[in-house]
């Protein structure tokens, strides 16, 4: 059964790019275009693992991950921060709001590929 | 009264008088003792005579016994109103004839003793005693006594008139002494006058008047020059005072105006710090702007990459490639519009990494080959054969190189541009020197000297026909100085220039002053914790170095890290750490060799190694001697518990002979993730 990766993501190209990507690599992905969506998702769909954009609409990335941190039916979901801003304190603020690990944009995708595996093996024990 | 605190003025006429009244009562008294002295001689030696005209008339008489006739001589005397009293003695003592004034009986006559001859003074009676002698024979004696009125009268006369002339010459010593004193006492006076106006004033422009050429008119000259001279210094002092004030008053308002400047200045910096944030802000925003496009840029052309192979349409990978190159590039650019304000702020840092000298050239020349060939200009690229690796920041070198070869190309039409890469050393260091010539318009020497200083481009004309930033040399240069090597240009107008780079072959941390580097990740080392004990990360994820150092930091280490193997072991001989995390995973050595090689050396062998990665074999890491095995991502609490146990320690004999029986075997089946095909990323 292939791993099932939400991608809360709100700029399209980027969305519909990582998605393709990631499916060539054998992961189902879903996509949330917003937080609140991505929230959702998360409960209807009880993915693998999150990709989690930082700066959405609706609801940004350190609320929603805040969210799903504090729900026992999500809790267990690695988060993986996607933060655009180049920033240190963006980090940071991911980390404290709960996220598993981060990545910065512009992607590379081989990094993001050990993230996830890492991120997943972190999750098996448990 | 005490004479002492008496006026000047009284003292001197005091001593006047006393001494002029004592001086004429003394020559007064004198001159009276002496007249009286002298008139009592007289009298007694005229009553003397006396005697001896009435002992010589009454010597007959007295021979014959003829005391009527001696009586009669006797009373001759009357007409003497002196003569108080006279008396014949015979030889015998007895009286024989005597004389009486006014015939009064007198008691005391005749004297008690007659034998004396000559005169004698007894109570207020002279009294004289003269022998009378008739042819030769003494018949008797004469006795005459004088009341001595006629001395008496003189003497109260004397005393009478020594007093009027004493009174009168007091009053005329007087007269004269109080003119006179004026001599003396005036200009005293005057002067203490002058001194009261000084004192009760303070005008010292009055002088004393001087009378005399005397010695109080030296005081005088004395006190008027001890005038000038205070007056002299009371208008110095003045002086000084107003200028004092003036001082003060010109101070106080250069204060005024330099808190004023200051406040304006703390405006301007407030401005200045205001519009810094802004800019990094607006940095930030485009950065993010610029990004997200070019995220799909570069993503979407590595998909078309993957699905090109895959579909085995091999010769459009190239062009591909080229958009994959140009997005990079791209990315670069605005990674360097952020790295100049870093500059600027001094925030610069290397990630220093080592490289292949010609193909790092090569990629880059091939990058710009498209805006070489834009003026028909030809490309030269001669490198030398021991070119080798470098050690430095590649994207920063890239940089350089790329903006030296885009001006090249813009400022040279149908010609030649060149590059020539070596190898030179000097006494200390190897260099790599980078020349980039070109056969165009050339710089002028006015022009040569703003060519790497910021938004200085040689024209502004030039700005507008070429285009450009005019940060490209400026960045350049920065970087070239950040890298420890330097930048410099040869050019005539009109002949082209020549752009030379000197790099050292080994850039070191130190020499880019181990800033942390963008985003807050520590290139090498971060200095913190000063004293604190050194532990070694040594992980090539810049995320992960950072969120590691912050954390260690933030438990009471010094944190040094390394971004790669070979720069991790050489860390670990340098700083030799109490603890070293080691990632698995990485580009030149990999965890488990730089694990054996620390291992393997006697100095470092006994430092504990925990090994952080996602690789999940706990068992290979214990066998080759790390001491712990930490799965990422990190358990915070887990990372500190671990560390806690080696603080203060040197080495992990300990662990390594727990371990020790732990199955080799079970390590042998199996392999690394990265070998993992279903992982392989391209």
């Amino acid at each position: 059964m292939p791993i099932k990766i939400l991608l809360v993501e709100d700029n399209e190209m980027n969305r519909d790019m990582l998605s393709r990507r990631l499916e060539r690599r054998g992961y189902r992905v879903i996509a949330a275009q917003d937080g609140a969506q991505g929230v959702e998702l998360a409960h209807s769909e009880s993915p693998d693992l999150i990709l989690m954009d930082m700066s959405l609409p609706v609801m940004n990335g350190w609320e929603a991950t805040r969210l799903l941190k504090d729900d026992p039916l999500t809790r267990h979901i690695p988060i993986i921060a996607l933060t655009a801003h180049a920033l240190a304190t963006d980090r940071v603020r991911a980390i404290e709001a709960g996220c598993d690990d981060y990545d910065t944009k512009p992607l590379d995708f081989a990094r993001l590929q050990e993230k996830i595996h890492g991120a997943l093996l972190e999750k098996k024990p448990s | 009264m005490n004479l002492k605190n008496l006026s000047i003025k009284g003292k001197l006429m005091l001593i006047t008088m006393l001494t002029s009244s004592v001086a004429l009562v003394l020559l007064s008294a004198s001159f009276l003792v002496y007249d009286l002295i002298s008139f009592r001689h007289v009298i007694s030696e005229d009553l003397g005579t006396q005697a001896e005209i009435i002992g010589y008339n009454s010597a007959a008489a007295m021979a014959f016994k003829d005391a009527s006739t001696a009586t009669a001589t006797l009373q001759a005397l009357k007409a003497k109103e002196d003569v108080v009293a006279a008396v014949l003695y015979g030889t015998d003592g007895k009286v024989f004839a005597q004389y009486v004034r006014g015939n009064v009986t007198r008691p005391d006559l005749p004297p008690d003793d007659t034998s004396i001859n000559g005169y004698r003074f007894r109570g207020s009676y002279l009294e004289v005693f003269h022998p009378v002698s008739f042819n030769g024979d003494p018949v008797g004696t004469l006795f005459l006594q004088s009341d001595m009125n006629q001395w008496s009268s003189r003497a109260k006369n004397y005393a009478v008139f020594l007093g009027l002339f004493l009174l009168v010459s007091a009053f005329v010593a007087l007269l004269i002494a109080s003119r006179l004193q004026i001599l003396i006492s005036q200009p005293i006076l005057r002067l203490e006058d002058t001194m009261k106006v000084v004192s009760a004033k303070r005008n010292y422009e009055v002088r004393a008047l001087k009378f005399y050429d005397d010695e109080i008119g030296r005081l005088i000259d004395g006190f008027n020059t001890m005038l000038a001279e205070i007056q002299q210094r009371d208008a110095a002092l003045q002086g000084a005072n107003d200028e004092l004030k003036t001082r003060t008053q010109e101070l106080e308002t250069e204060i005024s105006h330099r808190k004023k400047t200051q406040e304006e200045l703390l405006g301007a910096k407030r401005a200045a710090e205001d519009a810094s944030r802004a800019k990094s802000a607006f940095l930030a925003n485009m950065s993010h702007e610029l990004r997200t496009p070019l995220n799909a840029i570069i993503g979407y052309s590595e998909m078309i990459e993957e699905e090109i192979q895959d579909s085995g349409q091999i010769q459009n990978v190239q062009d591909v490639k080229k958009v994959q190159s140009a997005g990079k590039h791209l990315l670069a650019l605005i990674n360097d519009v952020l790295d100049l304000s870093k500059i600027e702020a001094g925030k610069m840092a290397l990630s220093l990494e080592n490289f292949e000298v010609a193909a790092m050239v090569q990629e880059v020349t091939a990058t710009l080959q498209p805006a070489i060939a834009k003026n028909s200009n030809a490309l030269q690229l001669e490198l030398s054969e021991d070119l080798g690796t470098m050690r430095s920041d590649i994207t920063k070198v890239r940089q350089i190189l790329s903006n030296l070869l885009s001006n090249a190309s813009k400022f040279t039409d149908h010609g030649t541009i060149s590059m020539h890469v070596d190898r030179v050393s000097t006494s200390d260091r190897q260099w790599i020197r980078f020349r980039v010539c070109d056969t165009g318009i050339g710089i002028s020497t006015e022009h040569q000297a703003n060519l790497f200083k910021e938004f200085a481009q040689a024209d502004v004309s030039i700005a507008r026909k070429y285009g450009g930033t005019g940060l490209g040399l400026a960045i350049s240069h920065r970087f070239a100085q950040l890298m420890g090597g330097s930048i410099s240009v040869e050019s005539e107008p009109g002949e082209g220039s020549v752009f030379t780079v000197l790099l050292p072959i080994q850039a070191t941390a130190d020499v880019a002053g181990a800033t942390p580097k963008a985003e807050g990740t520590p290139a090498v080392a971060q200095e913190t914790n000063p004293g604190a004990e050194t532990i070694l990360v040594i992980d090539d994820d810049p995320a992960v170095r950072d969120l590691m150092s912050r954390f260690l930091t933030k438990i009471g280490f010094h944190v040094v890290a390394a971004a790669g193997g070979e720069e991790g072991l050489k860390l670990a001989k340098r700083v030799n750490p109490v603890v070293i995390t080691l990632d698995v995973m990485m580009p030149d050595v990999d965890g488990w060799g730089v694990l054996k090689r620390l291992k393997a050396d006697p100095a470092l062998s006994k430092i504990p190694v925990i090994m952080v990665t996602i690789v999940d074999n706990e068992v290979a890491g214990i066998n080759l001697g790390a001491s712990s095995y930490l799965v990422k991502p990190v358990d915070r609490d887990r990372l500190a518990e671990l560390i806690e146990q080696y603080r203060g320690r040197n080495g992990s004999a300990d662990h390594q002979a727990v371990m020790a029986g732990v199955e080799r075997a079970a390590n042998e089946g199996k392999t690394s993730k990265r070998r993992d095909p279903r992982y392989r990323s391209n």
